[in-house]
């Protein structure tokens, strides 16, 4: 019990340590993410490209993610594609603000659902289905990602620069934490962040 | 003693600037990229949010709405939005396939990165999840709805170039709840991106 209070203090610290960032989004609680998602996984971006669709009106960017470990009950591949609004084909930039931004050489763990068409994955409710992994004295956390598309840390030169982007410190949730929460999620616990504030 | 006085100097100093400056934390999308002139023309298509009871499902509000930022031309149009393709165009009836869930409204730019750093926005889409309830000026009362006027005086925010603000009661702020109309005047941290830009 108070390693779970401990987890949602902290899931709160990071959750408030970064600002909302976003076109206009309403908050999701927590559990409510991790119940929605089809994938909950731990892994590496090892490659992103970006193209235009079909319909020649939207320019997404795919994300191959190799897994190394799956959250919850439902497993799948090792790797996995994950496709985004946004992204740059031949010098023409499309930037849905304040959505997620994929970086090749990220660390991550994702929460994914599938587009409503029922194709590819993509990251559950924007930005709050992103965490980044930073190594902490030989433990694994998770903190939000503080950088979405249009934001002021993507700099020009090195916008895709994981180093570059590097993040302040910031509290984080260790991984067995987090797994922890998934699971109580996804048999029904309620971590609901609104609650929590009050 | 000199130590101690050199300090209590210092912090009246500061103390000074910060209350005869005001507070600016604007940020702008990055890369910085704005229109080639102004005023911006963006269009309102007139097929309107069927949640909105104000005759024209807030089109003619949001018209008149997003002339807040003093640089927009604003009509409505028959016309909906090519993405790729100026002008920067309102829909009020569809979450364009890429706002759902979270995302109460969502604002796609595309730009070309130029060589001399003075990057130029070709066009700005804006879209509204339609699985949300809105409201306009037009109407009277509220509950539980999103203002479709603050929203979307955001929203032109980034389709001019601005990002968020870490001011709270700045239109570019990034957190917005329902029946909050605050979002319809700009602060002066606005003015001050709009300025930074045009």
């Amino acid at each position: 019990m108070h390693r779970r209070s401990l987890s949602i203090v902290t899931l709160l610290l990071v959750a408030l340590s970064v600002p909302v960032s976003a076109s206009q989004f309403v908050d999701q609680p927590f559990d409510q993410v991790a119940r929605e998602s089809a994938y909950i996984v731990r892994g590496t971006i090892v490659d992103t490209w970006s193209a235009w669709n079909g319909a020649h009106d939207v320019i997404y960017t795919f994300a191959t993610v190799r897994v190394h470990r799956y959250f919850g009950e439902a497993t799948g591949p090792d790797t996995l594609v994950v496709r985004e609004v946004g992204g740059t084909v031949e010098g023409y930039t499309m930037e849905a603000i304040g959505f997620p931004a994929v970086r090749r050489g990220e660390e991550v763990v994702l929460l994914l659902s599938k587009w409503d068409d029922g194709s590819d994955l993509r990251i559950h409710a924007y930005n709050q289905g992103k965490y980044l992994v930073r190594d902490r004295g030989g433990v694994e956390v998770l903190v939000a990602d503080p950088v979405t598309q249009g934001s002021d840390r993507l700099d020009r030169a090195d916008r895709f620069d994981v180093e570059a982007n590097r993040i302040e410190d910031t509290p984080g949730l260790t991984i067995d934490e987090f797994a922890a929460m998934v699971d109580d999620a996804r048999a029904g616990g309620r971590v609901d962040r609104e609650q929590q504030r009050q | 003693m000199k130590k101690q006085t050199i300090l209590a100097l210092g912090i009246t100093s500061i103390i000074l600037i910060a209350s005869t400056e005001p507070v600016m934390a604007y940020t702008l999308l990055s890369p910085r990229r704005r229109w080639a002139s102004t005023p911006v023309t963006v269009r309102v298509y007139n097929v309107g949010n069927s949640t909105i009871s104000d005759g024209s499902g807030g089109v003619n509000a949001t018209v008149s709405a997003i002339r807040v930022w003093g640089i927009i031309s604003s009509s409505s149009t028959s016309s909906a939005a090519v993405r790729g393709s100026a002008p920067a165009t309102i829909m009020l009836n569809t979450n364009g396939g890429v706002c759902t869930g979270g995302c109460l409204a969502a604002t796609l730019t595309g730009y070309y990165i130029s060589q001399s750093g003075d990057d130029r926005i070709y066009d700005a889409d804006v879209y509204t999840n339609t699985a949300y309830q809105f409201y306009s000026s037009g109407e009277s009362g509220c509950s539980g709805e999103y203002d479709i006027n603050g929203i979307m005086a955001h929203e032109v925010g980034h389709v001019i170039g601005i990002g968020h603000s870490s001011v709270a009661g700045a239109t570019m702020y990034p957190s917005v709840s329902a029946c909050n109309t605050a979002n319809r005047t700009l602060a002066s941290d606005d003015f001050a991106a709009r300025d930074n830009l045009y």
